[in-house]
C-alpha cells in the first residue's frame, strides 16, 4: 500500500509473476520506472529492457505488462484504465502493442499495491493469478478453462469473494486466436491479442482485491479539480460538451453527438419505472453522469426502450457503457443483459450482408424484431455480449470490415472452396440470411475455435490477408488490393493489418500521421473529440484551438487545407499526449479538455489540468512541459522498437516505406472532388509528404527512414536505443 | 409523513424525517412534489428501494436504480476523511455491491445491474456503538456518532456488530472509522444515486400537497 510506503500518486512497487518457475518476486517502481511515468511507459521500459524484439509473441520468452500510473485511482475523474504492453501476433513487424482495459479492476490493482504486473514464462497447466493486497499466489484454473468469460469471470468472483474484482480470457485467447482480448467488468476489455498471449502462458484470468489506498499529497486539491473539471470543463463521452438536444440553459445545440441526455430521453427499465434525465446544465455535478446516454447516440431513441442504467468505469463521471435488458433475445435463448460501447456494438449489421436470393437478386439478411429499425441494435446486443464471451478482439472494426468484404465480393466463397473444401456447406448461412441474432454468436464461436475458414479472420488483417491472398489484385477473385482499393467497408490505414482511429475522414493530415506511427490503431481522440463536440466551429472551435496552436491548425469538416507548422504541431501534441494518457492513466476518450461546457470560459478548455492533478496527487511540482517530455520519451521509444522490429523480423530499414505507407483509397477515393475542395475529405499525395517530412522533422526522426536520430534518442535518455539502432545499421 | 400538509417549518420537517432515517418509506403517503423534489418514483418508494437520512444539510436520498457504479462516492469519501483514495475504508460503499454482492446482485451475477451504495443508517440504537469496548463511538450534539480515535484499539467489534459491516478498520492506522455525515459522498455523486435535498426544498415541496 502506497500508504504505508510513503509514496504519493505510485503504489511503488511492481509484482512479478513467473510462470515457469511459479517464482513471485517484487520490485520498487520508482527508481527505474519513474521517467516513463506508469502505465504503458512501464510496460515499453520492461519490454525493451527484457525482451528481445525478434521474440516469438506466443514463446514461453515472451512477457506481457499490466500497468497503472500515478494517476490511476488517485481521485482523478476518468483514471480508471489499466494498459496492457505485449508483442504483436498479428500485425506487420510484430512488434511492439497496448491494449486497455476500463471497468474497475485498475482500481483494485491500485489499492492492492501495485503499479504493475510483468507476466513471463509459461505455465503448464491452466492457472489464475490472485493478488489480494502483498498476497499473489498462482491458483488452478483447470475449473475454469474452455469456459467463456461471462462464466469464469461469474466462477472466479464467486470463489473469491465479494470484494474481488476479476477478468478472463475467452476461448479465443486460449485456442491462440490472435484477434483476442481478456475482458472485465461487463464488456471491458483489453485487446491487441493478450487473450492469445495469456492463451499461451495458460493463463485464465486473474482476481484483484486492495484494502489498500493511494497515497495523495493534496487531497482536497484533487477533489477541488475534479469538481471544477465535472462542473465546467467536461461533457458527454469523447468530451462532447453541447447537448445534443436544446436544454434550456444552454447556448448551443448540436447536430448530432454523445450528449444525448436531455427532459424526455429515459432509462424506460430503470427496475421501478423509467428515469428522466432531465436537464444536465453545465456546473452542476450530480447530473453529470445522465449527460451520454451512448445507447441513444449508437441506436437512436429506440435504445431507451431497454436501457436499464448507464455503466462504465470506475471514477468516471461519464458513462459510456449503457446496460441494456434486450428482450427480444430471449426467443432466441440469448441472454438479454448486454453492455458494451462503440464498434463492439454499433457494427455487428456488418455480419449480415446483403445474399443473394434464389433469382440471384441482392436481397437484405437482417429485419425488424419489435419496433421498427431495432436490427441494428439487437443484433448488436447479441453480437457484442457473444464478442465478449469468446473473448474475440474486433480490431476496431477491421474483423467484420474484413468478412463483410471478402463475403460481398466472393473472396470468402473462393477461398473456402480452395482452403477448406467441405467447410462451407456445413456453416448455418440461413442464419444470416434470416436475419438471426445467433449468426452472429456462431460467427464469433468459430473464429474462437482457432481453425477453420472462419478463424483466418481471426489472425487479423495482416495475417489474414497474407493467407488469402487479399492484399494483392493477382491472387484473389476480386482482383483488388484490399488495403488499397476504395470501398466504404475498407478502413485500413496503410499496409500493416489495422484501421484508422479517426483519421483523415474527420482529421485531415494530423489523424492520418498518427493513425500511423503504432502498431495497431492509435486510439488517439484528442482532435476527434474537438471536432465532433457539437460546438459551433467558426465560434467556438477554431478560436479555442488557435488560441492553444496558433493560426490554421485546425480545419473544418470536409474543408480541408494544406499542411502547415501548427497542424504538425497539433498533431504532435496529440500524438504524444496519448502515450501520457495510456501511462498516468487518464481515458483519452474524455481527456484532455479542449473545449469546455462552460459559457463563463468562452468554452475555452484547460490542457493544463493533467499536470495540475499530478501537482496535486505527487506533490512534486509537475507542468506541462514535464507532462510533454516525459510521453514523448515514452513516445520514441515506440518509434525506436518498431524500427528494430521491423529491421528484426522483416529486414527493414526504413519506417517511411515500410511502416508508414498510407492507403491509395486515402486520396483516391470521392474521385468527383480535387483534395482541399470543400466537401472531399481526401488527403493530396504531394501534401502527404510534405506532410510526412515535416512530422519527421518535428520529432526528430531522419526525413529518408522515419527513425529517431541519436541526437533525439539522447535527449530523452534513450542512448541503449541510439546504440541498438546503430548495431543494426539503421542510424 | 402520513400527516402531509403539517409539514411547518425547516425544523419540524427534519424531525419527522429524523423518525424516518434508514427505515421503510413504504406505505406512506407521499406528494408527488415530494417525490419530484427527492428525485424518486413512487414504484421505488413502494417497492421499499429508496431510504432517506436526516442529515444536518438536508435529506440523503438513496436512490439505487440511479447508482452507475463509478465508485466517485467512496473516492469522495475518502479524499475528505482520510486524505487518500481507497475504497475499503470509505464509509459509503459501492464497491462491495459492484461484483458479487452477498445479495446475489452485481455485474458478475445474474442480476447484473442491481448495485448500489450502502450508507452508514446513523442508528438510533447503534450496534456498533454498543458492541464497542472501549465507548469510542460517542453521539457529537448533532447526534452524529463518531469514533474517538484516541480510544479506538481497531479491534472490529464495531464492524462485526454492524448488521452491514459498515464501520471499518483501516489497515495502516488500525483505527475504526464511521459515516460523519459529512455529505462528500453525495456532493459527488454524478448520477443523483445519493442526494442530499436541502431543508428548505423539502419543506417547500411538502407543503405543495
Amino acid at each position: 500500500m502506497s500508504v504505508k510506503n510513503g509514496i504519493n500518486g505510485w503504489a511503488g512497487t511492481i509484482v512479478r509473476v513467473n510462470l515457469t518457475t511459479g517464482a513471485i518476486t517484487k520490485e520498487d517502481t520508482l527508481p527505474k520506472y519513474k521517467p516513463y511515468i506508469g502505465g504503458m511507459g512501464i510496460g515499453y521500459k520492461v519490454i525493451w529492457d527484457e525482451v528481445p524484439l525478434n521474440t516469438d509473441p506466443l514463446g514461453p520468452e515472451a512477457k506481457c505488462v499490466f500497468g497503472v500510473g500515478p494517476l490511476t485511482a488517485s481521485g482523478v475523474p476518468c483514471s480508471g484504465r489499466m494498459n496492457v504492453t505485449l508483442l504483436s501476433c498479428w500485425s506487420k513487424g510484430y512488434s511492439i502493442v497496448d491494449g486497455h482495459m476500463g471497468g474497475h479492476i485498475a482500481h483494485a490493482f491500485k489499492y492492492a499495491g501495485y503499479d504493475a504486473m510483468i507476466i513471463e514464462g509459461q505455465s503448464d497447466k491452466p492457472v489464475y493469478i490472485r493478488i489480494e493486497d502483498e498476497k499473489v499466489t498462482i491458483e488452478d484454473a483447470s475449473h475454469l478453462w474452455g469456459k467463456g468469460t461471462y462464466e469464469a469471470n461469474a466462477i472466479l468472483a464467486k470463489e473469491n469473494g465479494p470484494e474481488f474484482d476479476v477478468a478472463s480470457i475467452g476461448p479465443a485467447g486460449e485456442n491462440l486466436v490472435p484477434m483476442s482480448n481478456i475482458i472485465t467488468s461487463f464488456g471491458n476489455s483489453a485487446g491487441a491479442g493478450i487473450g492469445a498471449l495469456l492463451g499461451s502462458k495458460k493463463v485464465k484470468g486473474m482476481a484483484v482485491r486492495g484494502t489498500g489506498a493511494v497515497k495523495i499529497a493534496q487531497p482536497m486539491k484533487v477533489r477541488l479539480l475534479s469538481n471544477y473539471m465535472i462542473k465546467d470543463l467536461v461533457g458527454g463521452n469523447n468530451n462532447h460538451t453541447v447537448p445534443c438536444h436544446a436544454q434550456s440553459w444552454s447556448e448551443y445545440v448540436a447536430t448530432n453527438n454523445r450528449w444525448q441526455g436531455a427532459p424526455g430521453i429515459t432509462w424506460d427499465k430503470a427496475s421501478r419505472g423509467p428515469i428522466d434525465m432531465g436537464e444536465q446544465p453545465s456546473g452542476v455535478i450530480n447530473v453529470a453522469a445522465l449527460r451520454c446516454n451512448k445507447g441513444v447516440f449508437d441506436f437512436g431513441e429506440i435504445a431507451e426502450k431497454y436501457t436499464v442504467k448507464q455503466g462504465g468505469c470506475a471514477s468516471c463521471p461519464v458513462r459510456c457503457y449503457t446496460q441494456y435488458d434486450m428482450d427480444p433475445l430471449a426467443e432466441y435463448d440469448l441472454p438479454t443483459h448486454v453492455s458494451n460501447t462503440c464498434m463492439p456494438i454499433i457494427k455487428m449489421l456488418e455480419w449480415y450482408p446483403n445474399h443473394k436470393d434464389a433469382e440471384g437478386n441482392s436481397v437484405p439478411s437482417t429485419h425488424d424484431f419489435v419496433d421498427p429499425k431495432d436490427a441494428k441494435m439487437i443484433l448488436g446486443g447479441a453480437g457484442s455480449r457473444a464478442a465478449d464471451d469468446y473473448g474475440v478482439w474486433c480490431n476496431y472494426g477491421n474483423l467484420y470490415e474484413d468478412f463483410n468484404m471478402a463475403y460481398s465480393t466472393g473472396v470468402l466463397k473462393d477461398v473456402a472452396d480452395r482452403l477448406y473444401p467441405g467447410e462451407w456447406d456445413e456453416i448455418p448461412w440461413d442464419l444470416m440470411e434470416s436475419g438471426d441474432p445467433r449468426w452472429v454468436v456462431e460467427c464469433y464461436r468459430r473464429i474462437s475455435l482457432g481453425k477453420g475458414l472462419f478463424s483466418d479472420l481471426g489472425l487479423g488483417t495482416f495475417r489474414l490477408y497474407e493467407k488469402w491472398g487479399m492484399d494483392d489484385p493477382e491472387k484473389n477473385v476480386a482482383g483488388v488490393s484490399f488495403y488499397d482499393f476504395v470501398n466504404a467497408k475498407n478502413f485500413n490505414i496503410g499496409h500493416n493489418g489495422y484501421p484508422r482511429h479517426h483519421g483523415p475522414e474527420n482529421c485531415w493530415q494530423a489523424g492520418t500521421l498518427y493513425s500511423m506511427m503504432y502498431n495497431r490503431d492509435c486510439m488517439i481522440h484528442h482532435l476527434i473529440n474537438f471536432c465532433s463536440s457539437g460546438a459551433p466551429y467558426n465560434e467556438i472551435t477554431k478560436p479555442v484551438l488557435e488560441h492553444f496552436f496558433g493560426e490554421g491548425c485546425t480545419d473544418a469538416q470536409k474543408k480541408y487545407t494544406p499542411i502547415n507548422e501548427n497542424k504538425i504541431k497539433l498533431a504532435k501534441w496529440a500524438f504524444i499526449g496519448k502515450q501520457w494518457h495510456d501511462s498516468a492513466t487518464l481515458c483519452n476518450w474524455m481527456y484532455p479538455m479542449t473545449i469546455a461546457t462552460s459559457k463563463k470560459r468562452n468554452y475555452v478548455g484547460d490542457l493544463d489540468l493533467d499536470a495540475k492533478y499530478m501537482t496535486a496527487v505527487t506533490g512534486e511540482e509537475y507542468t506541462r512541459e514535464d507532462q510533454e517530455r516525459d510521453s514523448e520519451r515514452i513516445s520514441q521509444l515506440l518509434r525506436a522498437i518498431t524500427a528494430i522490429s521491423f529491421k528484426l523480423n522483416l529486414d527493414s530499414s526504413n519506417l517511411r516505406k515500410d511502416h508508414d505507407r498510407v492507403s491509395d483509397w486515402v486520396f483516391d477515393k470521392e474521385p468527383d472532388f480535387k483534395p482541399f475542395e470543400e466537401g472531399t475529405v481526401k488527403l493530396d499525395r504531394e501534401d502527404w509528404e510534405k506532410s510526412l517530412d515535416m512530422w519527421y522533422e518535428a520529432m526528430g526522426w531522419n526525413k529518408e527512414t522515419g527513425i529517431p536520430t541519436r541526437a533525439t534518442l539522447e535527449k530523452f535518455d534513450l542512448k541503449e536505443c541510439a546504440d541498438k539502432l546503430e548495431e543494426l545499421g539503421l542510424i | 409523513m402520513g400527516e402531509k400538509g403539517k409539514f411547518l417549518d425547516k425544523e419540524y420537517t427534519r424531525r419527522q424525517f429524523l423518525k424516518l432515517s434508514g427505515k421503510s418509506l413504504a406505505g406512506l403517503a407521499i406528494s408527488a412534489a415530494l417525490l419530484d423534489t427527492m428525485g424518486v418514483t413512487a414504484r421505488a418508494v413502494a417497492e421499499d428501494k429508496v431510504r432517506v437520512w436526516a442529515f444536518p444539510q438536508g435529506l440523503l436520498v438513496v436512490n439505487a436504480d440511479r447508482c452507475v457504479g463509478c465508485q466517485r462516492c467512496e473516492i469522495n469519501c475518502t479524499l475528505t476523511n482520510d486524505g487518500c483514495c481507497s475504497s475499503y475504508i470509505s464509509r459509503v460503499k459501492v464497491t462491495r455491491n459492484l461484483f458479487s454482492s452477498r445479495n446475489g446482485s452485481g455485474l458478475y451475477t445474474e442480476d447484473n445491474w442491481n448495485y448500489f451504495p450502502d450508507t452508514c443508517r446513523q442508528c438510533e440504537d447503534p450496534a456498533c456503538g454498543n458492541a464497542c469496548p472501549m465507548q469510542a463511538i460517542y453521539a457529537d450534539e448533532m447526534g452524529i456518532r463518531r469514533v474517538d480515535t484516541e480510544k479506538c484499539i481497531g479491534c472490529g467489534a464495531c464492524t462485526n456488530a454492524c448488521p452491514w459491516h459498515m464501520p471499518t478498520v483501516n489497515p495502516v492506522t488500525h483505527k475504526s472509522s464511521k459515516c460523519i455525515m459529512c455529505g462528500a459522498c453525495a456532493e459527488g455523486c454524478p448520477s443523483g444515486a445519493l442526494s442530499i435535498v436541502p431543508w428548505d426544498r423539502i419543506v417547500s415541496a411538502a407543503q405543495k400537497v
